[in-house]
């Protein structure tokens, strides 16, 4: 008799256990939801800050250049690839039932497809000696690719300046800087995106096997 | 969820845009655009000669295509389509609305604000008190 109650004491702790866990799993699920809701609103709405200025300054150097100088029909129907391109990976690759891509920015990569030309958005350059330890002539080297990257990001930043002509407005250019930024802050939106379906799906699962 | 596909990982992935012409061009001067071998851009310009029907099949054909991680549209020309939009529920390409000079981002249109707001409603809090 007392062996069948502490059995049925045991049963009841364990279900106990269970339940505290998976409350605290669909609490955190509430919560990492909550926090990519935040992050999505957030982003957009600044976003919209890099935009305007985008817009604005797009409309000064339409003013100073001409309207006819900056027109959809100066754009260039010759075969090109995109330089500004997107890399997307699965975070959750053992879940397919509930697929969590995460994308990642590669700007201005050169037509040459030099990978050491790419620049990653985190811009994370490896060493593969800690830099204190690199003798001159190493870090002379370092130096020297790194100026290489950043003329041939300056060489397609011009590039996509020049199909409106040789001479530009400075204000174009930081139209492009605005819509660089902009560019940034839509693959974080992308990312907040990603994690919020992912953790709504799940809350939802959750919903479903609790009732 | 039955019919989800696993997402393969890509590299060089392209930015679609539907949206007016400052934008695409504001995008386009990032260096996002792309033309490829059948002469196909990565990028539709609304404007007021423009039709729903373009416009639709320019979406359809852009979150069909292999080539596209994100497609950015701005939101008052999302609202011309919003039941295809809404209906869009792929995790790649994602579809991002977008604000345009003259019309303002709107959370309340927002389609995947609008998938999940029901958990903030009042019926769903109430319903689940009972």
């Amino acid at each position: 008799m007392a062996e069948i109650v502490s059995d049925q004491l045991q049963r009841a702790s364990l279900d106990e256990t269970k339940v505290k866990n998976e409350d605290e799993e669909e609490e955190e699920c509430i919560l990492q939801f909550l926090d990519s809701l935040d992050a999505y609103l957030t982003l957009v709405n600044s976003l919209s800050s890099s935009l305007r200025e985008g817009w604005f300054d797009l409309a000064s150097a339409r003013q100073s250049m001409g309207h006819t100088r900056i027109s959809s029909k100066l754009f260039d129907h010759k075969v090109h690839s995109a330089s500004t391109t997107i890399n997307i990976t699965e975070l959750d690759a053992d879940n397919p039932s509930d697929p969590k891509p995460q994308f990642s920015l590669s700007k201005w990569a050169t037509t040459k497809e030099n990978p050491s030309s790419e620049v990653p958005n985190n811009s994370n350059l490896r060493h593969r000696v800690p830099i204190g330890v690199l003798d001159d002539g190493e870090k002379s080297n370092g130096t020297q690719v790194s100026s290489v990257v950043s003329n041939d990001i300056q060489k397609e930043r011009s590039k996509s300046l020049t199909i409106f002509g040789g001479l530009v407005s400075p204000k174009l250019r930081t139209a492009q800087v605005s819509f660089e930024t902009a560019l940034d802050k839509i693959v974080e939106i992308a990312n907040a995106r990603s994690s919020m379906l992912s953790s709504f799906s799940q809350l939802q699962l959750n919903k479903k096997s609790s009732s | 969820m039955a019919g989800r596909a696993q997402i393969p990982t890509r590299n060089s992935a392209l930015i679609a845009m539907i949206a007016d012409e400052d934008t695409v061009t504001g995008f386009l001067l990032a260096g996002v655009g792309n033309v490829d071998i059948r002469r196909k851009t990565n990028y539709l310009i609304v404007d007021n000669k423009t039709t729903v029907k373009q416009i639709e099949d320019t979406f359809k054909e852009f979150t069909n295509r292999d080539d596209i991680a994100i497609v950015l549209i701005s939101q008052y020309v999302a609202n011309m389509i919003r039941f295809l939009v809404d209906s869009y529920n792929k995790p790649v390409p994602a579809i991002l609305e977008i604000p345009s000079k003259d019309h303002p981002y709107d959370p309340a249109h927002d389609s995947v604000l609008s998938r999940v707001k029901y958990l903030f409603s009042t019926e769903s809090v109430a319903s689940d008190r009972r």
